[in-house]
Order: C-alpha cells, then structure tokens, then sequence
C-alpha cells in the first residue's frame, strides 16, 4: 500500500476531516504541542487503499522579510523598501511544523492539500507543496474542494481531488509583497516624521493600505456628525376619522425648509374646506424572504442582532463550520446551487425544539427554491447550516446565537415570502396631495421563523370611495428640525467597505479590528450621544424602504424623523481619535485623488487580484504597477511632510515641537 | 429700416417681450441687413434675453406687476398678464440647505465629476429607517424681477420644466393667469412660459456666493 500525505490548514480541520474518513490514531508530532499526525487506512479512488497521515499546518507556515540590512529603521531611506529584496523563509516557530511536513513527505506517494478553499487557503497550499516537493520531487499532488466538514461531503471531496490553482496563490502572494513593502515604508516614513509631534514618545504610527481608507470613512461621516447644521422645516397634518377610525394622511411634500410657501399653502387649503378622495387602491403585497446569506451579510447582521462585532462573528462562525455545524463562513455567493439537496438540510432541522416546527412544515407542503443573488464566487455556497447541534451542546452563548441565525436565515430562504395587502388613499385638499397608507399582514410566512425582519399590520383603514369629499377633522401645520446622521456603525463600515472594494468578505473584520487596535478609533454603544432630535414628527416610510435606491443626495438631515431609538440595539459606533482625525486630515491636505484616506487606490489593487486570479494579469506586473503608483504618493507625501504635522498639531495640542 | 424694426418689434411680441425703442437703436446698427429676416429675429430674440430687462423693455400697466402686487392682505387675486419677468435667485426649498451645502462640497471635491471615481456611498441605517425621499425635486421658490424693477417672489406648485437649480440667472419668464396669494405668485406649468436667457455677470456673482448664502441661511436656524 502507498502512503498518501494529507495536510489540512488548521488542526481541527485534520482532526474532523480524518475522523470522518476512518477511525483514525492521533499520534503526536515532534515539537509543537497543538499538531497532530492522524494516522488510517483508506481506499481512495485515484491511489487504491493507502496508509494515510493527515496532518496540519497553522496557516501560514512561511513568511516574507526585507534583507537584514534593510530591517533596522535607520539603516535605509524608507523609500528603498519600494525594492529592497525580499526573503521569503519558514517561520521560526512552525520551523517543527515543517518538518513534520518533511519527513512524511519523504515516502509518500501523494500529497493531499486540505487547506481551506479560497484565495488564503490555495496559497498556503502552494507553501505546502513546495516544502514536500523539495525532499520529494516525484509526489502527485491534489487538493481537496469541500466548503463544509458534513461526512459525506468531506468523502465526496476525497473521491474528487483537483489541482491547486496557481493564479489565486499568485494574486495572494501579491498581496503580501504589496503589503509588506507600503505597510513598511509608509509606516517608517510617517512614524519618523510625526513620532515626536505625538506625546506617545515609542508609539508606531502603522500603515496599512485597506486601514487608512476604513479610517476615512469612520473620519468622513464624523465631520458630517460634527458639523452638521439642524434647520426648521415645515409640514401639513390632515386627520380624518371615518368609521370611528382616526385616518393621518401625511402631504406629499414631505416638508418644506420655507416658513411663507407653507403658510400660504395651508391657508389655501383651510379656504377650500373640502377634501376629496382622488385615489383608493388596495393590493396584495408582499415582504421578500432574505437571500441566502454571504459572510458581508453575516458580519452585518451580527452587530445588528447578535451583539457581537464582525471580528467575534467570524471567529464564532468559524469554530462551528470546524465542528461541522455549518458550511464555510467565508463565501460571497448569494445563491445556491440548483442541486443541492436543501429538503435534506431543512429535514435535519424538524428536532428543533423552537424551529423543528416550522422545518417540518416545510419538508410537508411548504418548501420553496431560494431566492438567488446576483453573486457567486465558484468556491462556496452561501452559509447554511450542515448539520443539526442541540444547542445545549455548543459551547457557548455566542456560538448558539449564531448557530440559531445561521439556521433561521436558512429556513427562511427555503421559505415562502410573507404575504399581504396594501391600501393607498390619496385626497386632494386646497389644490395639495395627502396620503395615507395601510398594511394588513396576511400571511406571515418567512416571518415566523425570521424574527430579525420586522413587518406589521397598521391600523385597518375605513373605506374611502373616489370623488367622495368630506372636511377633515383636522388639518395642522407643524414644524420639526432636521437631525445629525449618526457616527458610523459597524454594519455601515462594512457596507462601505464592501461598496467600495476594501479588503475582502474574508478580510473586512481584520482592518475594523486594525484600527481599533491602533487606537484610530474608538467605539461606543450606539445612542450614548446626541439628543434624538424632534420627536413629534413622523412620516410614512415605505414598507420596503430596505430596497430602494442608494444614491447619494440622501442626507438623513433631511427626513426630519427622529432617529430610530437605538439605545439599546448593542450596536457600536465608531468615532475617531484625535490622531485618527489627523493623519486623515494630513493626507487628506497632501492630495485629494490619491490620498491613501480614500479608497481609490486599495480599490484598483483589490481588482488587480481578481484579475490574477481570472488569468488576465500576472503577478509581476500588477505588483510593478501598484509600486509605482505609491511610490508617487509616497513621494509626495515625504516633499509635504509639513502638511501632514500642521495636521498633527491642529488636533493634538500637546504636540510637541 | 424702419420697417424692419416693425417686422422684428412684432416678431418679439409675439414671445410678450416689448422692448424699448432705445434698445432697437442700438440692436440694429449691429446686424447686417442681407440677412434673412428670420434669422434677424432670432438674433433680435437671443441678445434681448440676455439684456437686464428693466433697461429693455418698455414699461407699460399690463406688463408690469400692480403697484399692490405685495398687498399681504389679499388673499387672492389674479394676475391676467401677459408678463415678462427675469429670475434674481432660485432657491430649492425641499432641501434642508445644509444638505445643499455638503451636495457643493462633494462637488468641490470632484466626488460628482464623471469620469472620476466616486466614493460609493451607501445610505445611513437611518436613512434606511426613515426611507428619505431623493433630493433634489423642489419645489423652488424664485425671486422674479420685472421691466419696472419690481420684485416679487413665486413658488413653483408644480414642477415647471426649465425651473431649478440648474436655472440662469437672469432667466426670462412670461406669466400668464398667475394667482398671487398674500403677495406671493404661486406658478403652474400653464401659467409660465420660460423663454431662457442669462445676465452673465449676475449669474456669476449669484454662483459664486451660493454655497456661503446657504450656509448663512442654514445657520439662521441655529441661534434661534
């Protein structure tokens, strides 16, 4: 029997994947503690039965550093970071762990990657190979594709190896050369010049190029808060109470910022006395079940219902896809896979003692195909459950609360869309439109399972005929004051980040993390601040007002609502520090179009990848390119230095110097 | 010569403008007069909306507001017309004009330029909450000047095509059957006709000084 080497990216992968194939033997590795050698038989279809090691890695095994005479801070202008070599080397303390990859690679037949399948995954995979190949050239290497850790499908995936595929290794391997090289010169340069202005003699001030534009966009929306100015606005109120139900239409205009125009309006339509119905329509609508849910998606709804922050909800959702409770957190695809086999998921669910209900009802009579998306990366399914957990099992609150909305969402989609009916009365008075607007919940659907969605029956509205008139009860003009939009919350930054093309599904958590950590900025609970503006106020808002457009003439000011009360939602807020403010301002000042605050330049990089990936660029050249396009900034930025302390000093008074 | 300016005075008239003879002495020494007679007109038209029309158009009772036309205490009267006015100022008052002023700001910044990467906004949770209608829709409150000097402010009731932001100052309305309530002229499609124009130097100054007429007027507000 041959022996088939298989190396996964983390311990617990190995471990779970190993136990689903065979009953295997664990076997310790020589110095590292947490690695362990899984040890079976098993008949595979491409090498015949074989003696299998399953082992591991712990991420990345190798890393990426400037030669020694560049490493010292003084030894080099930070510009020579643009193209000092680089050596690439095996970590000093996974130094065991490749080792371990060697001596099993020494009698192998083939080498078997079982790292995760995404960019990161097939690179570390590349770094696998290529320590196995080198004491053992003639190995025939595969990788595994699996997205969950569900037996038959971990078997599937062993009976269908594929080949590691070189241009996404390519496009990460970019990555971590352009990283390296701009985090380490603009770091350097930033650190040196600004380090004294800071009271914080040893601090470095970092850089890293999907850090700064977050930090700008945390720092744009904080001077929107900050400098916003409140203004008066004006409305109309028409009551009427029909079928001793007390209808309020709200004026088409929403409200206007001129005191006169309304005045004039609103004596007009006191003159005309009557109102009359000009429209009555009532039609059934419904609220759409959610898409299949992507890790953006996740992390979003995390902060938002969950009480955790997207880095939290990551590591959480990774510990139960390495458990096997749901398939791989890490995916942009919002569709799935027209044969996958979802009655079967769903049925796993029916012993739920809160949801089994539902799921049951839907393997009887009520399953219905998802609704797709418009994304789909080929690498995974959106995020489903794999298998059923008695949640009393899981090891903690967090893990349950994500376990139950990973299962929820999932039910939802195979669910049907909530039904209902919609009245729309309009009424001319005085020449002016009014409106009112009513739902009835018929069916909830969806809604039963998904308490995270909100939709709700107003009153029941009397019936109003066309051409009827009648004079209103009551008719007001009203004023209000347009409030501050909030600071940024976190499901805002990552629909910003996302919108605008920093960092990765995989990675986005990492750089909100980043900055925190750098202490850029600052997080509170949402709510903790500003007055909620005027309270009295209210206008009608759309029942899907979730889907409409995004541009960008929508100035929360605007709307005059109070806002949502928020207090208590655990949301957290992010507002920036001092210094936060300052480098972006500094940058900000030096040039707007390549200001490393903006997301511009991160944005084409990030496109660049893809486009490694796709085959239509190479490695070499998109790192060449990019160089050069921050070497001009760098460039820049060292002339004007001086822009950038003037920046420093504005906002930290204590500076020195 | 005479007679041509009888077939261009009448062509004008016909779009309600009736300039002074003062203007016409100086409009015609300037053109040829092998030129076609319609082409005359056009030109006679297109310099005329570019003039400031309390130097160019005769003053006459029917085309210019009543003296009363301020009475705050009537409540309605109409305004039969014809009548030709030139806009002073156009405000949009279904925007907060702070909201106007980071709209400028953005602009500034080159954020709105085509061909130009944008940063993508995305709208705020309680945008999303509140489900804000799109900006910029008016109505629009103008300032209209007529051949006497006479100001008086109109508010756009219904969307008229050519009036917005986007307007010249120095822009030529023609009135027509215009309700005035309190003083103030409450303007529909059918009762206004844009004939265009432009006063080049007070466009420019009204341009400049925007962005700082709506910061001022947004700060009224706030030592209320």
């Amino acid at each position: 029997m041959g022996k088939i080497l298989c190396v996964a990216e983390k311990p617990s992968i190995a471990k779970a994947v190993a136990n689903h194939l065979a009953r295997a033997q664990a076997r310790n590795v020589n110095g590292v503690t947490y690695v362990k050698n899984y040890v079976f038989d098993y008949n595979f279809t491409r090498w015949g039965a074989s003696n299998v090691v399953f082992t591991s890695v712990v991420g990345h095994i190798k890393h990426q550093e400037f030669a020694p005479r560049y490493s010292s801070w003084n030894s080099c202008d930070p510009l020579d970071l643009f193209d000092a070599p680089i050596i690439n080397s095996v970590v000093e303390d996974k130094k065991a762990i490749a080792r371990n990859i060697e001596e099993q690679a020494r009698g192998a037949q083939a080498l078997f990657i079982w790292t995760d399948c995404d960019r990161e995954g097939e690179h570390i995979g590349t770094e696998i190979r290529d320590i196995a190949l080198r004491v053992n050239p003639r190995l025939d290497v595969k990788r595994a594709r699996f997205s969950n850790i569900e037996r038959a499908h971990v078997i599937n995936a062993a009976t269908n190896p594929i080949s590691l595929d070189e241009k996404q290794a390519n496009a990460v391997a970019a990555r971590i050369e352009l990283d390296l090289r701009l985090g380490a010169a603009f770091t350097r340069l930033q650190t040196l010049a600004l380090q004294s202005l800071i009271s914080q003699e040893n601090k470095v001030i970092s850089y890293g190029s999907c850090q700064f534009p977050t930090l700008g966009f945390v720092v744009e929306r904080y001077f929107r808060v900050k400098n916003f100015v409140p203004e008066t606005f004006w409305l109309l109120k028409l009551m009427h109470e029909k079928d001793d139900i007390k209808v309020n239409f709200n004026w088409r205009r929403g409200h206007l910022f001129d005191r006169m125009a309304v005045t004039i309006i609103f004596e007009r339509c006191l003159a005309a006395k009557m109102a009359r119905v000009t429209s009555m329509q009532t039609k059934p609508t419904s609220k759409w079940k959610p898409l299949p849910l992507t890790t953006v998606e996740l992390q979003k709804m995390g902060s938002r219902f969950l009480r955790m922050d997207s880095q939290r909800v990551m590591k959480v959702a990774e510990d139960l896809y390495t458990k096997g409770w749901i398939s791989y957190p890490r995916t942009e695809t919002d569709q799935f896979d027209k044969g996958m086999d979802l009655r079967s998921l769903v049925e796993k669910q029916q012993q739920d003692a809160d949801w089994g209900p539902f799921a049951r009802n839907l393997i009887n009579s009520q399953f219905r195909q998802p609704r797709s998306g418009r994304h789909n990366d080929q690498a995974h399914p959106p995020i489903h459950p794999v298998n059923f957990v008695v949640r009393d099992q899981l090891q903690n609150d967090e893990e349950r609360r994500v376990y139950e909305f990973v299962v929820r969402r999932f039910l939802a989609c195979c669910s049907e869309d909530a039904l209902g009916e919609s009245t729309n009365i309009e009424v001319e008075y005085g020449g002016e439109a009014f409106r009112a607007h009513g739902l009835i919940v018929i069916q909830r659907n969806y809604l039963d399972v998904y308490p995270y969605d909100k939709w709700e029956s107003s009153q029941q509205l009397p019936r109003f005929d066309v051409g009827e008139t009648f004079v209103p009860k009551e008719v007001q003009m009203t004023d209000g004051k347009t409030t501050a939009p909030g600071y940024l919350t976190e499901p805002e930054l990552i629909s910003l980040m996302d919108a605008n093309g920093i960092g990765t599904d995989a990675t986005m958590a990492e750089h909100i993390a980043k900055i925190k950590e750098r202490a850029y900025v600052m997080t509170r609970p949402k709510g903790g601040g500003r007055a909620g503006g005027n309270g009295e106020v209210r206008l009608t808002t759309g029942s899907r007002g979730g889907r409409s457009g995004t541009g960008r003439g929508r100035v929360a000011g605007d709307s005059g609502n109070a806002a949502p009360a928020a207090g208590n939602s655990g949301i957290q807020e992010f507002i920036p520090t001092t210094l936060g403010v300052a480098l972006i301002e500094g940058y900000d000042n030096v040039g707007f179009d390549t200001s490393l605050s903006k997301p511009f330049l991160r944005k084409e990089m990030e496109l660049q990848m893809r486009a490694i990936c796709a085959g239509t660029a190479t490695r070499s050249d998109v790192v060449h390119q990019n160089l050069e396009l921050y070497r001009a900034v760098f460039m820049r930025t060292a002339q004007q230095m001086n822009v950038l302390k003037t920046a420093i000093r504005k906002y930290i008074p204590q500076a020195n110097g | 010569m005479a007679n041509l300016a009888q077939e261009i005075a009448s062509y004008l008239s016909t779009k309600s403008l009736s300039p002074t003879p003062a203007w016409l002495s100086t409009f015609l020494p300037t053109i040829r007069t092998n030129t076609p007679l319609p082409a005359l007109q056009k030109t006679a038209l297109f310099r005329l909306l570019a003039t400031d029309i309390t130097q160019s158009l005769a003053r006459s009772p029917t085309s210019c507001f009543p003296a009363t036309v301020h009475d705050a205490t009537v409540r309605e009267r109409n305004l039969t017309g014809p009548l030709a006015v030139q806009v002073l100022d156009v405000e949009d008052i279904g925007r907060s004009c702070w909201s106007q002023v980071e709209a400028i700001e953005a602009a500034e910044r080159g954020e709105t330029t085509k061909g130009r990467e944008i940063i993508r906004s995305v709208p705020s949770e309680q945008e999303t909450a509140e489900g804000v209608q799109a900006a910029g829709a008016g109505p629009h409150k103008v300032l209209l000047q007529d051949a006497q000097g006479v100001c008086v402010y109109g508010i756009e009731m219904h969307a008229i095509e050519g009036v917005g932001m986007g307007m010249s100052i120095g822009s030529k309305l023609v009135l027509r059957d215009v309700v005035v309530a309190r003083g103030v002229l409450l303007l529909n499609p059918g009762c206004v006709t844009v004939l265009g124009g432009k006063i080049e130097g007070v466009h420019k100054a009204w341009k400049e000084g925007l962005k700082e007429r709506l910061l001022a007027k947004a700060r009224i507000g706030e030592e209320e």
